[in-house]
């Protein structure tokens, strides 16, 4: 049967593809967005395994926060191969004069450095060319905001720089993903004579090692955990290299899959209604192939070939465009991440979208093959052959069944977020009941509703309620599609809200970082001496990281995903008497303010419950090195919204008194003038100071914000546009219907304006209809992301929700008009004779 | 082996009856139809519109269920027959013409003749096709699509896919309904002439007395049950 099959698709694929334009949109559509997400995620992902130990600076790297290698450290490590040296740290950088000033990546490099990867230099030189003496390099960023380039100085801390070269690129850069300013290279010689490098100072020393050959990264960790058990440092191979973009990108590409994976559904039924529609067409040709003698699983089989053979078709077509993607915006993306894409073909996710479109299209073209295959040959006997409308049966049900499911395994087996892929999935499920039940229940209403008086009112209700409407299908692929606008609308309006809006009115001007403790109490005098300078509050930090939760060492410990970065490398812990004015406490108690005793610990409420820890349990906290465990004693709530300190962790007094720290403040300044000049004062009194602008940092957040609503816009427009195709790919289907319609009203005396008028009315309920359910789907779908996963909170926005729902009605009177006005300029003649 | 084959008769219906469900209650359309037609000979069913004559054509192609009584086609009893055994009897022992024609529009005149021997198996498919459809004056269309053609032809393809399995019954519903006089009657000659040369019996529907008196028997229908039987003027 097989053969004979393929014999009569051969037979159907000589038509061309008349009857499948719309089905090939619809699914290269979808698997084109898929693949694309797919293959610029991998191609990035590829970007960054490729350079891995240019990223990293070698094959291993071993990390230290505020301290230096001791000699006995330096020994060890150069056992296992070449070494080199860096050191980071924030600062302040001052345009000679000290008109300008600005926050400066300060980073000292020795002369092994780079191991691996290539710094370049405009003009080009050597690196001891450029770092000799008090030579430096900087980033042009940093040339074009000051206003310098090479042959002029720039001050930091103690020593005044001479500026020699542009760094024009620095393999390592990505390492460090999200940075506030721009690079400043410089000797350790000149970090040394800049006297930054105080107690406490949020330096990062890194060491890189090209390891020795037979030396392997497991037998390095062996020794040194063996060896120098007390060396705190963070020890970091290359395949780990700049985590915090890793889980960044993936996290992005899932999310924008599964907003592609909606333009695919959409897409689906589109694809569904496509099959319908043609396989009505074919009706007469299979009841005459079952008249011959043709079982009904010859039908269906030689129908579903060539549905494959289409789908294949539109699949490759997606997959296409899905692999280009990389090509087009490989450039793009180059300038706005630290990372080189690595252009090329990503087998990995072009075959999940191939499979993602296969299950898709089988999902939606099981029930109509079924049902056409089904068609009584006996119809041949009568003038027209009906499609059928029985029950398919059960197999094509458990056929469609199995595809969603397959879909739904795919998902979430590809997916790096497992439950968010699962919580897709169950909303997408909830969608497809949503639009299809309302939609059958408005037109259950309408049947019930009684006969308006007005016929043409009751023409748009009958076009919407008659048996065949296509009104359930464009509900939910319309419906899904401004589902996802809607959501991704006040998803966009929420975080906007949350980053510029939510901003105190007396939100801190300034955060100073690197103030020494004995810096400390002039520091507040001369803030508090500066007119303008108000809301001065200042909180020691010292940094170290979480060594174990009730004496289960931090990386053995189950953590809920969104807790898991209090976990991950060093922290900021401070120690207070007092509670944090932007804090309540929810849970145990407040230690008093002369408490001494054993360490009390209080903790950031929603860090706790994604430890599974409480009031009563332990934690381990490593400062350099050395191990405190503390009790926790109470559980804050923080309203991290007022952009006051806070911290996840605050000690009682007494446990962290002695450790090395530094002091942060926060100050509020009435305006920019009185910003130089606490600037100014600060950089001549306090040159290790540093001062992040608060607006600054919102400004780059936005950056990346806006980066990545960019590009949830552009995937959510694809679903949109799935939603289109497949309105517009209804509208044609019932043009031969309207334009009858339209001739017969004619004939009956009806102007023009009043069957367009019917047409109008009926396409604006449909818009409406589907308008209304996507405002609540997309808001449920909305708040669910934001409170959820994102653990945001939420606030409706009307503006939001209207004008995307707005859009889908504009939409669907436009589409519907433009398909029906061909129908009214009909002469009813012709179509009479045909009747 | 039924009584039908045993007596010579190739279709045998006993009481037969079809009742359609509606909304106003169930519509009786055959209401006990017994009939008797032997081998090789040719019966025109005539009968006023809605009398039930498609549907004892369907009923004798096993195109739709009967409600009561039985139908014996070459000693098969329809009834014992899942959709695929009948399937598979129609591809053996039935062959039918079509008021409109009913070709596939995507297959040529060849592809359309041969249907019905490729779904067989059999190897000859395309040569047999091709001398059905020279014997029906159509050897120069061979790869035309229907809508290349005129009706007469396509009707003649039709009558080459009905016969060309050499069916023991040829089924034809009203064969020049869709057709202009001139190439009604030459269809009619051709059908006759093609049910000669396979020695098939035929059952055909016609409106049009001239035609049904070219048949051994007339058989009237009338509100779903025989009214009369008479031996037509020529066989």
């Amino acid at each position: 049967m097989l053969s004979l099959a393929l014999r009569f698709v051969r037979r159907e694929l000589r038509g061309g593809l008349k009857g499948f334009r719309l089905f090939l949109a619809c699914l290269a559509l979808g698997v084109g967005a898929i693949a694309a997400v797919g293959s610029v995620t991998a191609s990035l992902m590829a970007g960054l395994a490729g350079d891995a130990r240019a990223i990293l600076g070698g094959d291993v790297e071993v990390q230290l926060i505020q301290r230096d290698v001791t000699d006995g450290e330096r020994d060890f490590l150069a056992r296992f191969g070449r070494l080199s040296h860096v050191a980071e740290l924030r600062a302040m950088a001052v345009k000679p004069g000290g008109a300008d000033r600005t926050l400066v990546e300060l980073k000292a490099a020795d002369a092994a450095y780079p191991l691996i990867g290539t710094l370049a230099f405009e003009p080009e030189q050597s690196l001891s060319q450029v770092l000799a003496g008090r030579g430096a390099a900087i980033e042009p960023t940093l040339a074009s905001r000051l206003g310098i380039g090479p042959g002029d100085t720039l001050s930091v801390g103690d020593v005044t720089l001479e500026i020699r070269a542009l760094l024009s690129r620095e393999p390592d850069k990505a390492t460090g993903a999200f940075t506030f300013g721009p690079r400043v290279l410089v000797s350790f010689d000149t970090l040394q004579a800049t006297g930054l490098l105080l107690p406490g100072s949020l330096v990062r020393h890194e060491y890189r090692l090209m390891l020795a050959p037979g030396i392997t990264v497991p037998a390095l960790r062996e020794a040194a955990s063996a060896e120098q058990p007390q060396a705190g440092w963070r020890i970091r191979a290359f395949d780990e290299a700049a985590p915090g973009l890793r889980r960044f990108l993936e996290r992005i590409g899932q999310y924008l899959t599964l907003v592609g994976l909606t333009a695919l559904l959409v897409g689906g039924v589109g694809v569904g209604n496509a099959v319908r529609s043609y396989l009505d067409g074919k009706l007469p040709a299979i009841a005459t192939l079952k008249a011959l003698g043709a079982p009904a699983r010859l039908a269906f089989t030689t129908y579903l070939i060539l549905v494959l053979v289409m789908a294949t078709g539109g699949i490759l077509a997606g997959l296409a465009l899905g692999a280009i993607t990389p090509m087009i915006f490989g450039q793009a993306l180059a300038a706005v991440l630290p990372i080189q894409a690595k252009v090329g073909l990503y087998w990995q996710p072009l075959a999940v979208a191939a499979a993602c479109g296969l299950f898709t299209t089988l999902a939606f073209a099981f029930v109509p093959l079924a049902r056409a295959s089904q068609v009584a040959p006996g119809d041949l006997f009568r003038a027209q052959i009906s499609p059928p409308r029985r029950f398919p049966g059960w197999l094509p049900v458990i056929g469609t069944a199995a595809a969603f499911v397959a879909l739904s395994l795919l998902m979430v087996a590809t997916a790096q977020d497992r439950w968010l892929a699962l919580w897709f999935l169950l909303g997408s499920i909830g969608s497809v009941f949503l639009f299809y039940g309302t939609a059958t229940a408005i037109a259950a209403l309408a049947r019930r509703a009684g006969r308006p008086s007005r016929p043409l009112l009751r023409l748009a209700l009958a076009n919407l309620t008659r048996p065949g409407s296509p009104m359930g299908a464009l509900a939910l692929s319309l419906g899904l599609g401004l589902t996802v606008l809607v959501a991704v609308a006040l998803i966009e309006r929420n975080l906007d809200r949350q980053v510029n809006e939510r901003l105190p009115e007396r939100a801190p001007t300034f955060f100073f970082i690197d103030i020494q403790p004995d810096q400390a109490e002039a520091f507040d005098r001369l803030v508090t001496a500066t007119p303008g300078a108000s809301d001065l509050s200042r909180t020691p930090m010292i940094r170290g990281r979480v060594a174990s939760v009730n004496g289960v060492p931090a990386d053995q410990v189950k953590v809920e995903p969104g807790a898991a970065w209090a976990l991950r490398g060093d922290r900021g812990f401070s120690y207070a008497r007092q509670i944090p004015a932007n804090a309540r406490l929810v849970e145990g108690k407040w230690w008093p303010a002369d408490y001494s005793g054993p360490p009390l610990v209080s903790m950031d409420v929603n860090i706790a419950r994604g430890l599974g820890i409480g009031i009563g349990d332990r934690i381990g906290l490593n400062v350099l090195g050395r191990v405190i465990e503390a009790e926790i004693a109470s559980l804050r709530e923080i309203d991290w919204g007022t952009l006051s300190m806070n911290f996840t962790f605050i000690f009682a007094p007494g446990a962290l008194d002695r450790a090395p720290q530094t002091h942060l403040a926060t100050v509020h300044l009435a305006s920019a003038q009185e910003e130089g000049k606490l600037l100014a004062a600060l950089g001549k009194d306090f040159p290790n100071v540093s001062a992040v602008r608060v607006k600054d940092a919102i400004d780059a957040a936005n950056r990346i914000l806006e980066g990545i609503a960019f590009a949830v816009r552009v995937t959510a427009a694809v679903t949109l546009a799935a939603g289109t195709l497949v309105l517009a790919g209804a509208v044609a289907a019932g043009h031969r219907r309207r334009v009858k319609d339209a001739v017969v009203l004619k004939v009956l005396g009806a102007r023009r304006a009043e069957v367009l008028g019917a047409y109008l009315l009926e396409f604006g309920l449909l818009g409406l209809v589907i308008a209304a359910i996507a405002a609540v789907a997309g808001t449920v779908a909305g708040w669910a992301i934001l409170v959820f996963p994102m653990r945001s909170d939420f606030v409706f926005s009307l503006t939001a929700v209207a004008g995307s729902a707005s859009l889908s009605v504009v939409l669907t009177v436009l589409l519907g008009l433009i398909g029906t006005w061909h129908a009214l300029g009909q002469k009813a003649a012709p179509m009479l004779r045909d009747a | 082996m039924t009584d039908a084959s045993a007596n010579g008769a190739l279709l045998e219906l006993a009481g037969v009856q079809v009742s359609l469900p509606s909304t106003i209650g169930p519509v009786n359309i055959l209401r006990g139809i017994d009939l008797s037609i032997g081998r090789g000979e040719a019966v025109a069913v005539v009968g006023p519109s809605g009398a039930g004559k498609s549907t004892l054509m369907m009923v004798v192609a096993g195109l739709e269920r009967v409600s009561a009584g039985r139908i014996s086609l070459a000693g098969h009893e329809l009834s014992t027959l899942d959709e695929d055994g009948l399937a598979l009897l129609r591809r053996k022992h039935v062959g039918i013409v079509f008021q409109s024609f009913r070709l596939v529009p995507t297959m040529t005149a060849l592809e359309n003749v041969a249907v019905p021997l490729e779904l067989a198996g059999r190897d000859d498919a395309f040569d047999a096709a091709g001398e059905a459809l020279r014997s029906v004056g159509l050897g120069h269309r061979l790869e035309h699509y229907p809508d290349q053609l005129s009706g007469g032809e396509q009707q003649r393809v039709a009558i080459a896919r009905a016969v060309v399995a050499k069916p023991s019954l040829i089924l034809a519903d009203e064969p020049t309904g869709n057709l202009d006089g001139d190439t009604g009657h030459q269809i009619i000659e051709l059908l006759f002439e093609r049910r000669r040369a396979t020695g098939s019996t035929l059952m055909l529907i016609t409106h049009d007395p001239e035609l049904a008196n070219r048949a051994d028997r007339i058989i009237r229908l009338a509100d779903g049950k025989v009214v009369s039987e008479n031996v037509g003027a020529l066989a």
